[in-house]
């Protein structure tokens, strides 16, 4: 055991050194790469960041060290014990505070000094303010300029590469002696894309058509499709609002208001995505759309109001600006930095958050540079003059329209005034007439005197007799017809300003014109502690060394400052290296699982490192092209956009990296279990929104309805958040910071308290109580049972047998259970109902021989009764027809209506019951009770009243038939009738069975199960089932109906039964992961 | 995984999955933070993929294995209660000699206002306590009566974060119960390690945020017990499900689920799911059990109040929460609806009532837990957030006291924590604390402490930082107060 996990552990240790991408180091020990960044993480603050030195001691750089300060020198080359600085670090004295240096920095340290306090090279002889930046942190990965690799050499061309893409994992690989794994099965692999593009499954007809599809170019065509449906905005759009933080609330407070105009965002997203809206656009309409609208943000044309909506991403952060109980200066600082730190974590792969009270302890972003981004923002998230979030749709011609329609309603209302005044004088004559004669004036002057004005005499007078205070109320008393009229005059006002154009809004970012207010930088963070004032400008960091990018302090040209724009467009100019590597680093996470690095917020030194570094620079390369090259593309009119999502999506997804199945290989497993070289594709959960899309695909309840408000979620009497409208897309499910809807809650959507650039993947037990027991859970289970109960019937018994053949994991043999019939199936699964007893149809009774003489089915079922067709009387079989209770005769004696009994076993059977003819009219019924074996065995007459029908003792063999027929008699008129029965069959064992026929009426024939469970199948999972699972539902259905009969419910056994099949079906893994 | 040296340290799930290391051996924060042993991070962040709530050893000496905590919302008037003041009584009606920290200067005043309230000593340890509180009283010797506590902050959502999650006003902090939960785990598998008893009224101030897993994974939110039955949500199969037909449904996931497995070797998480359907059965029944209050006899009833109507509620909230934790629960958090204690009007009115819904539950917590032997490894918790001011607010006939979060009471009671005594001061008036002060990150320090765990190194990695509930603010274990 230990021999095999050190081996083990050694080849970890390869393939992680191989991961790194990165020289192996060497072991001398220098200042630059080994002593200064403890120093930046411990020391840095009190001893070299700001202009005032603690102790007047300066560790910037090793000759200040042995320079020392207050307490003389701090190191002594060679001499660890010597060093005062280490001893103050070892005694724990310094640094002060919690957080001490560990035993392992301190190690290095008392090593680096013993080796002479090395350096890589010669310290400058001047030092500026501040720590400055660098040439390690210049060459760290995330802040190299972005250039595009060359494709590497591999080393068997014979491998499937496919693509750049392929070489560069490729390479990682065979460095490893590995390679790729098989390609998946055609079905996981349609169903990996589907999932990925759009987030819902395929349907059973994209599933054959692509497993039937033997084109070499099968695979790429249904990514093609995928990427031109709508449902791919919808999927990646969501991706998108992860990152952005979307929420329809301001959070921040418990008041956390709606926002009942963000959608439009969202919808934007949606759309932008859709039409593959270039990728530079995309950012710089998101960041800045506004500010080419030049301040003018009303009578906005469809491009313009495009182009503001997307500023809606800068407005997704929590805001407390809304609640007036919270202190509002607090609360838009709060807004300007959580701003921050989503643009930072979503396009810069940067946390800047911690730079805003003092420099960065790990990566070389320092307090300035905070707050030159907060530059660039401030003129539109002015916290001394806060901007309102909503901007009107409404144009001037909206205006004119509805003020046109105004005008024609208040004629409308001046006429209804006139004649209501008219009516009402006509009802208060009517009212007064019911009044002595002679107080009849006085009630008139009283009624028509203001109420203020009215005499003290007046106001008694109408409290005496207050039916005169009549009001247009009770008009309808008096003058019923002209109220109704009045009514019309209301019902034509109303009609007519529905007419008017409905006011929108947009929640967007909309920077007016005025002086930009200056931006200082908050001692310690504090926004009531201003000071310096810092411009708009670029990390330092991601610029090149000595060319600080400034943005403009007041673009001329626009009325706005510009310094959004300035800022968006030098993010997808090709100069920066941070925007094209997070976002590639997002496209690839969101279809492999796991970003090329794995902390997509942060690529600084606390971040993870790039696994394939050359391939995430080659994918950023593809992000955002160089100038040049853009220039080239543009003058090229039939070469489509380079900077395409749907480009790159089919890019990654056609490669062989993509395509390759799930398994897991020995040989991988023992180098790469975590599967960061790619050797394999990883098995994934569904996220929330998808999980709970494709348990509504599946059910049948999912709606293709895209855009709008959010549907707005409530809570329920046990207080879960759920969704009012349960056929929607998640991505349409109002965001609400305080009431998460629950069900997504638990499977990790996030609630957002910021954005969220990583979900994890959580696995609890709520969630499983919440699948097992949930309403949701059990209405979409049953929803899919009914599904499959309607659908089924369409299946034909061939295309089962073609499915089963298919899913077969042995040869098919004669006795495999889905090689056979289907309905005969159904009898080797379920006891049996007690329909199946019971055949419905007419004949007629052989008064000679005292048997039946003819028997044939009913062809028509109309949900409740049998009968000869759509319409009784029917051409050809007339007015028989039988239902539960009872039914009516034939018009003659060859069309009697019957029920007949099969006899399950042998025995004795006894029959109770009566019949009743319920007419005055007519000559009555004539039921008789027929024996298959021993003939007529009773025989009733009703006539306009009940009697009792029962038989003492009919022996039966098992099979025999007993028919209950009734005719007609003489007289065909007036011959309904009602026929209760209740069987008892006492069996040769003694046991006694009932059946009631009202209990037992069988209708249509449900599809055979057998067909339904294949098509819970194919919903649910998307192939065929395989006879073991086949044989693992027989067993559950055997005992499900056990335990149903057995507790006799009431509900039907068979349905409940399917159902619970729905439920294992869609809780299961197969369904909630996908490989 | 190579560190900065090129050696070797395979990721968690690495080693969980070699078994070198069982999920029990060590406490994940520990492995995280014996990586950071550099400044600069590994090459590839040994971030764990999956948690669980499986029992966890401290790497400490645990005193404690489970706390409840008894949140006083709105500011408990310490004068009033715990924090006699006879100065204040004496110059009741006079200026405060100092400046005053309001938060409602509208209604400010700076005449001071003693206790409406009588305080006699109490117990063998002779710790006064207000007759508000004749329960409490009874069992002070069993308390360590805390009166300098300090958050420096006067607001009711910033000082809440700040105890509950370790920095003032700041939110998306994973609070006390989820990093216990996280640190140790869990050691009932068929209960939720964490769980929040809220009020029929309603959420506290703050909401869901006192019980929020911030930047950790769901599984470490604290699961509310609402304040009626279903008390657990979707704890009961419907009806048309009950007894075994649930039971062979989840016989059939069983099978589809490891036919599944069987096609997909190796993957840990498939394998988590199945195991998580059977914790989730086990908890239908389980938490069914510990929610059933007819298994307590009559006096125990009693003796938390559930024969009254002003203790019933509180009552038995408390009785559960004793249940939860001698089943294994890690943590469990009383809430009040609102904030009771937050009495800006008729102090002389409010607090009694306040203090007479809680004041016997809290009591018979602790008698009942002492009985029982768990008072020793349970530390209950009674108070909350901030305190309230000397002075009056508003109009003398129906004031109140103002917010105060410069000085006031909490106690705590078993899990090693010293018995019997009171800790700390403020000044003669009860505004500021001024001796042994003890702030919530101090507090926090202290409670870690006890089950183990060194606030300093119990690390959670979230976007590459190495978080920490104190968050490395300047903070001590108050070992005075432990036994």
């Amino acid at each position: 055991m230990c021999v095999l996990r050190s081996v083990r552990h050694l080849s970890l240790v390869i393939a992680a050194m191989l991961l790194a991408g990165q020289p192996s180091r060497s072991q001398e020990l220098t200042f630059e790469t080994h002593v200064r960044p403890i120093l930046k993480a411990h020391c840095f603050d009190c001893h070299g960041a700001e202009e005032e030195l603690k102790g007047k001691l300066d560790l910037r750089l090793v000759r200040l060290m042995i320079k020392g300060g207050e307490s003389g020198t701090a190191i002594e080359p060679g001499k660890p014990d010597a060093s005062l600085f280490l001893r103050r670090i070892k005694s724990g004295e310094m640094p002060p505070g919690q957080t001490k240096v560990s035993a392992r920095e301190v190690e290095l340290l008392e090593k680096w000094i013993a080796a002479g306090a090395k350096t890589t090279r010669a310290e400058p002889t001047e030092i500026g303010k501040g720590l400055g930046i660098t040439e390690e942190e210049r060459s760290f990965w995330a802040f190299r300029p972005v250039i595009r690799p060359a494709v590497p050499q591999w080393k068997n061309p014979k491998l499937e590469a496919r693509s750049s893409v392929d070489v560069f994992v490729l390479a990682k690989l065979q460095e490893r002696d590995l390679s790729f794994g098989r390609e998946a099965e055609k079905g996981t692999l349609l169903k990996r894309a589907y999932f990925d593009l759009l987030g819902l499954p395929p349907s059973h007809n994209e599933v054959e058509d692509f497993v039937n599809d033997n084109e070499p170019d099968a695979y790429e065509r249904v990514i093609d499709r995928l990427l031109a449906s709508p449902h791919y905005g919808e999927r990646w759009g969501r991706h998108w609002l992860d990152a952005a933080g979307y929420a329809d609330s301001d959070g921040y407070s418990n008041a956390d208001v709606d926002r009942p105009w963000a959608y439009k965002y969202r919808d934007w997203v949606i759309r932008a995505l859709n039409d593959d809206k270039p990728i530079d656009e995309f950012i710089v309409e998101q960041l800045a759309g506004d500010e080419f609208l030049n301040g003018k943000f009303a009578n906005l044309s469809p491009s313009e109001i495009d182009r503001l909506t997307a500023t809606g991403f800068l407005r997704m952060v929590s805001d407390g600006t809304s609640d007036g109980s919270v202190d509002q200066d607090l609360a838009k600082n709060a807004v300007v930095a959580e701003t921050l730190k989503m643009v930072s974590s979503s396009l810069l792969g940067l946390t800047v958050g911690c730079a805003q009270c003092h420099d960065h302890r790990y990566d070389p972003i320092s307090q300035v540079d905070y707050y030159r981004l907060r530059a660039i923002f401030e003129p539109s998230l002015n916290w001394k003059r806060w901007q309102g979030r909503l901007k009107t749709l409404y144009t001037d011609a909206d205006r004119t329209a509805s003020a046109a329609i105004e005008a024609d309603v208040a004629k409308v209302a001046a006429q209804k005034d006139t004649k209501q005044t008219e009516y009402m004088a006509k009802a208060l004559e009517l009212e007064l007439a019911k009044h002595p004669e002679e107080l009849r004036g006085k009630l008139r002057d009283a009624y028509n005197t203001a109420a203020d004005k009215r005499t003290p005499e007046q106001q008694q007078l109408l409290k005496e007799r207050p039916s005169v205070n009549i009001s247009p109320g009770v008009l309808y008393q008096y003058l019923p017809k002209e109220a109704d009229e009045l009514k019309g005059f209301d019902t034509r006002m109303a009609e007519m300003r529905a007419k008017k154009p409905v006011e929108e809004f947009l929640h967007c970012l909309a920077e007016e014109d005025g002086e930009p207010p200056p931006t200082h930088l908050f001692h310690r963070g504090d926004h009531r502690q201003p000071k310096d004032i810092v411009k708009a400008a670029m990390l330092e960091i991601a610029t090149p060394p000595g060319q600080l990018i400034e943005f403009p302090v007041n673009d001329p040209a626009i009325n706005s400052t510009g310094r959004r724009l300035a800022f968006a467009k030098h993010l997808v100019s090709g100069r920066d290296p941070l925007l094209p590597r997070a976002l590639a680093n997002r496209l690839w996470m969101h279809h492999f699982g796991r970003g090329l690095v794995g902390t997509p917020g942060d690529f600084g030194q606390l971040g993870e490192r790039p696994t394939h570094p050359e391939l995430l620079d080659w994918l950023a390369s593809e992000m955002i092209e160089r100038r040049e090259t853009r220039v080239e593309s543009e003058g090229n009119s039939a070469a489509p956009s380079q900077l395409s999502f749907k480009r790159l999506h089919r890019l990654l997804m056609t490669s062989t990296v993509y395509r390759q199945s799930a398994a897991r290989r020995p040989e991988l497993d023992a180098v790469d279990p975590s599967n960061l070289l790619l050797g394999r594709m990883s098995v994934r959960r569904l996220e929330a929104e998808v999980m709970r899309d494709r348990v509504l695909a599946a059910s049948g309840s999912l709606s293709n309805a895209m855009f709008g408000k959010s549907i707005s979620v409530a809570e329920d009497f046990v207080g879960q958040v759920i969704v009012n409208d349960m056929s929607r897309r998640s991505i349409y499910v109002q965001q609400k910071r305080s009431k998460p809807e629950t069900l997504m809650r638990a499977f990790d959507a996030p609630v957002m308290e910021c954005n969220c650039d990583k979900r994890p993947a959580s696995t609890v037990a709520t969630q499983s109580l919440m699948l097992m027991n949930s309403e949701f859970a059990l209405k979409q289970a049953g929803s899919l049972a009914a599904r499959v109960r309607q659908e089924a019937a369409t299946w034909r018994d061939a295309e089962l047998a073609r499915h089963a053949n298919e899913g077969l994991e042995t040869p098919p043999t004669s006795d495999h259970p889905l090689a056979r019939r289907a309905g005969e199936l159904d009898r080797s699964l379920l006891p049996p109902r007690p329909s199946d007893l019971w055949q419905i149809g007419y004949g007629e009774f052989d008064d000679s021989t005292k048997r039946t003489k003819s028997f044939a089915k009913f062809p028509h079922w109309t949900g409740s009764q049998w009968q000869g067709g759509p319409v009784v009387p029917d051409p050809a079989i007339g007015y028989s027809f039988l239902n539960a209770a009872g039914g009516h005769t034939g018009n003659d004696q060859q069309h009697s209506p019957i029920r007949r009994w099969t006899a399950p076993i042998g025995g004795t059977v006894s029959i109770s019951g009566s019949l009743h003819h319920p007419s005055e009219n007519g000559d009555g019924v004539r039921s008789r009770v027929v024996s298959s074996r021993s003939g007529l065995a009773a025989e009733w007459i009703a006539e306009h009243k009940t009697v009792d029908a029962n038989v003492a003792a009919i022996e039966v063999q098992a099979g025999d038939t007993l028919d209950f027929i009734t005719d007609c008699r003489e007289s065909v008129t007036s011959d309904s009738f009602a026929w209760s029965i209740t069987i008892k069959l006492k069996g040769t064992d003694g046991k006694e069975v009932a059946w009631a026929a009202d209990k037992g009426f069988p209708g249509q024939p449900a599809p055979p199960l057998t067909n339904q469970i294949a098509a819970v199948w194919q919903i649910a999972y998307h192939r065929p089932i395989t006879p073991s699972e086949f044989a693992a539902v027989c067993g559950f259905f055997r005992q499900q109906f056990a335990t149903l009969t057995e507790i006799s419910s009431g509900t039907d056994p068979e349905l409940q039964a399917l159902t619970d099949l729905c439920q294992a079906l869609l809780t299961s893994n197969e369904f909630l992961y996908v490989d | 995984m190579p560190d900065n040296f090129g050696r070797l340290r395979p990721t968690r799930r690495e080693l969980l999955a070699n078994g070198t290391l069982g999920i029990g051996g060590v406490a994940l924060a520990w492995l995280l933070n014996q990586e950071n042993l550099l400044a600069v991070p590994p090459t590839v962040k040994l971030k764990p993929q999956s948690f669980d709530l499986k029992p966890k050893q401290a790497s400490g000496e645990a005193k404690a294995r489970a706390m409840i905590s008894l949140f006083m919302h709105g500011g408990p008037a310490h004068m009033d209660l715990l924090d006699p003041k006879p100065e204040l009584t004496k110059f009741n009606g006079t200026d405060y000699p100092g400046e005053v920290v309001y938060s409602f200067v509208n209604r400010a005043s700076k005449k001071l206002l003693g206790s409406p309230f009588q305080f006699v000593k109490h117990g063998d340890c002779g710790t006064e306590v207000s007759e508000l509180l004749p329960h409490t009283a009874q069992v002070v010797d069993d308390l360590c009566v805390i009166r300098s506590m300090h958050s420096g902050h006067n607001g009711h959502e910033v000082s809440i974060r700040y105890w509950q999650a370790g920095i003032p006003a700041v939110t998306g902090r994973p609070t006390l119960g989820a990093w216990l939960t996280y640190a140790l785990g869990s050691e009932s598998q068929s209960l939720p390690a964490y769980m929040v008893l809220s009020d029929p009224g309603g959420h506290p101030v703050d909401g869901v945020l006192n019980w929020s897993n911030g930047f950790m994974p769901p599984l470490f939110q604290g699961t509310v017990l609402r304040a009626q039955e279903p008390r657990i949500l979707n704890l009961d199969p419907p009806p048309h499900l009950k007894g075994s037909l649930q039971a062979q449904n989840l016989d059939l996931l069983r099978v589809l689920n490891r036919r599944h497995l069987e096609l997909h070797p190796g993957e840990a998480d498939l394998e988590a799911r199945i195991q998580s359907y059977e914790l989730a059965a086990r908890m239908q029944t389980a938490a069914k059990e510990a929610l059933d209050l007819s298994q307590e006899t009559e006096e125990t009833q009693k003796l938390y109040g559930l024969d009254k109507n002003e203790t019933r509620e509180y009552g038995t909230r408390c009785l559960i929460a004793r249940r939860l934790v001698e089943r294994g629960v890690r943590f469990v958090q009383l809430f009040l609806a609102g904030q009771p204690w937050d009495n800006h009007t008729n102090i002389r009115t409010a607090l009694p009532a306040v203090c007479k819904q809680t004041d016997q539950p809290a009591a018979a917590l602790v008698t009942d837990l002492k009985r029982r032997g768990l008072l020793d490894s349970t530390i209950v918790h009674w108070g909350g957030e901030i305190g309230r001011l000397p002075v009056t607010e508003g109009d003398p006939a129906t004031c109140g006291r103002d917010h105060n979060g410069q000085g006031f009471s909490t106690w705590l009671a078993g899990g090693g924590i010293k018995p019997g005594m009171t800790f700390g001061e403020t000044d003669e008036f009860g505004h500021r604390a001024v001796k042994d002060i003890v702030t919530a990150n101090d507090f926090q320090a202290t409670l870690l402490h006890q089950f183990g765990l060194d606030h300093s190194k119990l690390a959670y990695i979230h976007n590459g930082q190495e978080q920490t509930l104190t968050a490395k603010r300047e903070c001590r274990v108050v070992r005075e107060i432990l036994a």
